[in-house]
């Protein structure tokens, strides 16, 4: 089986819920259904300075997905790490405090930065917060969307194909995530 | 709604309820379990990282709190199979001294049993589910019998590690585990594609899905998914429990009454059902005479040693727990560092994501220097453990918060802290496993700087007297005869052993005695 298949998601296209890898999901622009475009924005940019290839490989889809299901379903590592749902609250909180923290330094929003700008804030996240920071603890937030990153892109079939390992599963998942 | 009374209600489909409804149904009992969480079976357990998290805590909030807050969520299960569902399954069993913590060294507690009381409840164990291993090897093992099975395969990752070992004049032996070398009645034989702990569907590794559910369900138990206990249920006097209250799937409030309650939820829910069940008659909650109930909360704290190899090492390959062990270093009060148990695991299959993964090697790393680092990992990057032991510590525990649950009952807290003793011995492993790894052949080696912890145990402690413990040895609450709690809660201690085995034993040996003194058990 394919890794795109494994690592479908359920989204809803047309009014009809179609499975969809979250790659395909944001080349599409299957719209989201919890973050706000600027939120999406702000974690696409953010993906792809912790993991260049994230934003591509759908990492706001993957996380908007799973922030629409129950807790209880949840698949996000933000689930094992005794975070109070709704989870959207956490990413909201880190999400704003980045773009703040950016218009703080910068005069401009996270996904609007250079690159070499975006970097120098990661990097600070993971020792504290930059100046104008609100939301979440930095390195917590680093650390989840790092792991969310980590897994759209490596998480998957394909992400092991890519690393040269077999993936050997007993089960493969062949639905949404 | 009532529901038709039953001998025993068993709160929790984890090991240890699974384990008792399986026996006391064999013994002719009627049995219901009632399990918050989903009825996962075989079927639902996919090969992926991502996966796995649904076999992880999804239900009311517990908040980890104090100086070292425990990671709860990714601790506990979730549904059928408890946390034993996505367990590694490393079987060690304790040590004598762990049942004597206090008569020997004058800290921490006893146990109101020894090792010689638990020692036939291992062994039968071990020969119902099937354990692999080495006894001879094992040089530090108490007595008990051979294990049935040949020791698991050891891999390249494992092997370089073990050049370390040596070096250091420290002897590995083949790592105990429920998992099977060969096939074992009628469980097929590992086939090493380290996807353990996203929960094991072919039947190698003994969960209860595996193991004793089968039983429990052909022996006529009635396994209850989506029932979430909220209180044992008393009678007027408070001095006997009549059922649980619980609701379903459909939020709807529910009885069961039945002869005997048994909590076999995990470590920190039976604390808060007893504390949410109090009464007039039991006004700090029930079984709480001692005030002990939620006290003496213990986990045990990991150290990890990280190596990057310039080679194919295989990490991969293997399961995700341990090939290899040592506990040259298990005697508590030999080494001036700190006073405890440690036990080393080595050969532990790795994956690319999820915090146990590669990426979570080296967790500093990002942009493409993680990509980077992740096409090394893939080829090189190992790790080893050492999960160390905590003197029992009353003022960690659990207790109820300001904050409740949809239906009105208070929420939990966990309050836990490392002990000088407990940081001292974390740091003694990060300084020895580095002192290891660095003389493997790995090209760089490094530790955490900060612990990790793994299982939750107490806060229902056993003893012998109602003034110093929770419940009695068999788990028999001391102020309700009907009212029994099963599980690692039990434990006054911890060693430096996973648990598992060891209340695998523990809820055997109450199944006998509540078989066996029914007519006393039910009055």
């Amino acid at each position: 089986m394919k890794g795109a298949a494994v690592s479908a998601l359920a989204f809803t296209v047309g009014g009809a819920e179609v499975l969809l890898t979250a790659r395909e999901a944001r080349a599409q622009d299957v719209p989201l259904k919890v973050l706000t475009s600027d939120e999406r924005a702000a974690l696409e940019a953010l993906g792809d300075t912790l993991l260049p290839g994230a934003k591509d490989a759908g990492i706001a889809h993957y996380v908007d997905q799973q922030l629409g299901v129950a807790p209880a379903d949840c698949l996000l590592v933000l689930r094992t790490m005794d975070v109070v749902p709704p989870y959207v609250n956490f990413y909201r909180g880190g999400l704003a405090g980045l773009d703040q923290a950016s218009l703080k330094l910068h005069g401009a929003k996270f996904a609007a930065l250079a690159p070499d700008q975006r970097y120098a804030i990661v990097e600070q996240m993971q020792q504290k917060a930059p100046d104008g920071w609100t939301g979440p603890p930095p390195p917590f937030f680093y650390f989840i969307t790092r792991v969310d990153a980590v897994d759209v892109y490596y998480g998957t079939v394909e992400g092991f194909e890519r690393l040269g390992i077999p993936y050997m599963p007993h089960i493969l998942p062949t639905r949404s995530w | 709604m009532a529901n038709e009374k039953v001998d025993v209600a068993i709160v929790g489909a984890g090991p240890s309820g699974i384990l008792l409804a399986a026996k006391l149904s064999a013994a002719g009992k009627k049995v219901v379990v009632l399990e918050q969480g989903p009825p996962f079976e075989m079927k639902d357990l996919i090969s992926s990282d991502i996966w796995a998290r649904r076999l992880k805590w999804g239900g009311p909030t517990v908040s980890s709190e104090g100086r070292t807050p425990i990671l709860f969520n990714f601790n506990v299960g979730w549904g059928v199979g408890g946390a034993a569902l996505h367990h590694f399954a490393n079987w060690p069993r304790l040590h004598p001294e762990d049942f004597r913590m206090k008569s020997l060294y004058g800290r921490g507690l006893d146990w109101p049993i020894t090792y010689d009381d638990l020692r036939p409840y291992y062994d039968r164990i071990q020969t119902e589910v099937g354990l692999s291993g080495d006894h001879k090897a094992e040089i530090w093992r108490p007595a008990g019998a051979p294990y049935p099975m040949p020791p698991i395969k050891t891999f390249r990752h494992a092997e370089l590690i073990s050049e370390g070992f040596k070096k250091e004049g420290m002897h590995l032996s083949p790592a105990p585990v429920a998992i099977n070398s060969v096939e074992y009645n009628g469980r097929p034989a590992c086939i090493y594609d380290g996807w353990c702990g996203a929960g094991c569907p072919i039947g190698a590794l003994a969960n209860p899905q595996a193991t004793y559910l089968p039983q429990a369900i052909k022996a006529g138990a009635e396994i209850r998914s989506y029932s979430y206990v909220t209180r044992v249920l008393v009678n007027g006097s408070g001095d006997r429990a009549t059922g649980v209250e619980y609701y379903d799937r459909q939020k709807q409030r529910q009885v069961q009454t039945a002869d005997v309650v048994v909590l076999a939820a995990f470590s920190a829910h039976n604390p808060r059902i007893l504390f949410n069940s109090s009464t007039d008659k039991h006004p700090n909650g029930l079984a709480n005479s001692s005030g002990l109930l939620g006290r003496y909360m213990m986990a045990h704290h990991l150290s990890a040693t990280w190596g990057m190899f310039d080679e194919n090492i295989e990490n991969h390959m293997g399961t995700t727990g341990a090939q290899l062990m040592c506990q040259d270093n298990y005697t508590k009060d030999g080494r001036k560092e700190a006073f405890g148990s440690i036990t080393w695991f080595i050969g532990t299959a790795l994956k690319p994501s999820d915090i146990l993964g590669f990426a979570g090697g080296h967790g500093a790393v990002f942009g493409e220097a993680l990509h980077d680092f992740m096409k090394k990992a893939a080829r090189g990057l190992t790790r080893f453990g050492a999960q160390g032991e905590e003197i029992p510590n009353r003022e960690n525990r659990i207790e109820l918060t300001n904050r409740k649950d949809e239906f009105g009952f208070p929420l939990a807290r966990i309050v836990h802290e490392m002990d000088d003793d407990a940081m001292n011995l974390f740091h003694y492993e990060c300084e020895l496993g580095l002192r290891i790894m660095k003389s493997t052949r790995a090209k760089e080696a490094w530790t955490g700087t900060t612990p990790a912890f793994s299982h939750l145990l107490g806060g229902t402690i056993m003893g012998k007297t109602a003034k110093d413990s929770v419940t009695d040895s068999y788990g028999r609450t001391h102020d309700i005869a009907n009212l029994f709690v099963a599980g690692p809660g039990l434990f006054p201690t911890e060693g430096a052993v996973n648990p598992t085995f060891s209340l695998h034993a523990l809820t055997l040996r109450t199944a006998d005695y509540m078989a066996a003194h029914w007519g006393s058990v039910a009055r």
